[in-house]
């Protein structure tokens, strides 16, 4: 577990060519962690049958709608996987 | 709906209102759901085949539509069919 609540994350800004958890509308945006929610298998390595696919911390990250559409004034909240993840 | 825009509200049923709209939904439900306990394929590898199902097919999909497309492409790269 690298993060703790309240940890502004930037999420990667990357295109995998396989299966992701990792939304495309907040590739790139910056958001604050709300929550650690334990270890859980990567999507991205369970989704291709990998034996030994990688377990991770995942995240409650909170986005700001705005920053994500610019519109809204609510907050999105993303479970996001550490790998996911890098700080800004 | 994949981060678009465009599609509109998600619909929220009201607390009591029952999970399936039809019987058939329910069957594609428990399908997969013993198909995942018998190891012919994992949560992530469902998803992944929803998100693989030809985008026509994909968009004139409902919910279970998309599940049911998904169990047969797996059970076919699998050999179960």
């Amino acid at each position: 577990m690298t993060y703790q609540p309240g940890a502004v994350v930037r999420v990667r800004n990357t295109d995998p060519d396989h299966h992701t958890r990792m939304p495309r509308y907040v590739r790139g945006h910056t958001g604050e962690v709300v929550a650690v929610l334990g270890s859980w298998v990567l999507p991205d390595d369970n989704a291709r049958g990998m034996a030994r696919a990688r377990v991770e911390t995942c995240y409650a990250v909170r986005f700001s709608a705005a920053d994500l559409w610019g519109s809204g004034t609510h907050m999105v909240t993303v479970d996001l996987w550490e790998s996911y993840l890098d700080q800004p | 709906m994949g981060g678009q825009t465009g599609f509109g509200p998600v619909p929220v049923g009201e607390d009591g209102e029952p999970a399936f709209a039809a019987d058939w939904e329910a069957r594609v439900y428990a399908l997969a759901a013993v198909l995942r306990q018998r190891g012919l394929f994992n949560s992530d590898e469902l998803r992944d085949a929803i998100e693989r199902l030809p985008p026509g097919q994909y968009l004139g999909a409902s919910y279970y539509e998309r599940w049911l497309g998904a169990i047969e492409t797996l059970a076919d790269e699998k050999g179960l069919a």
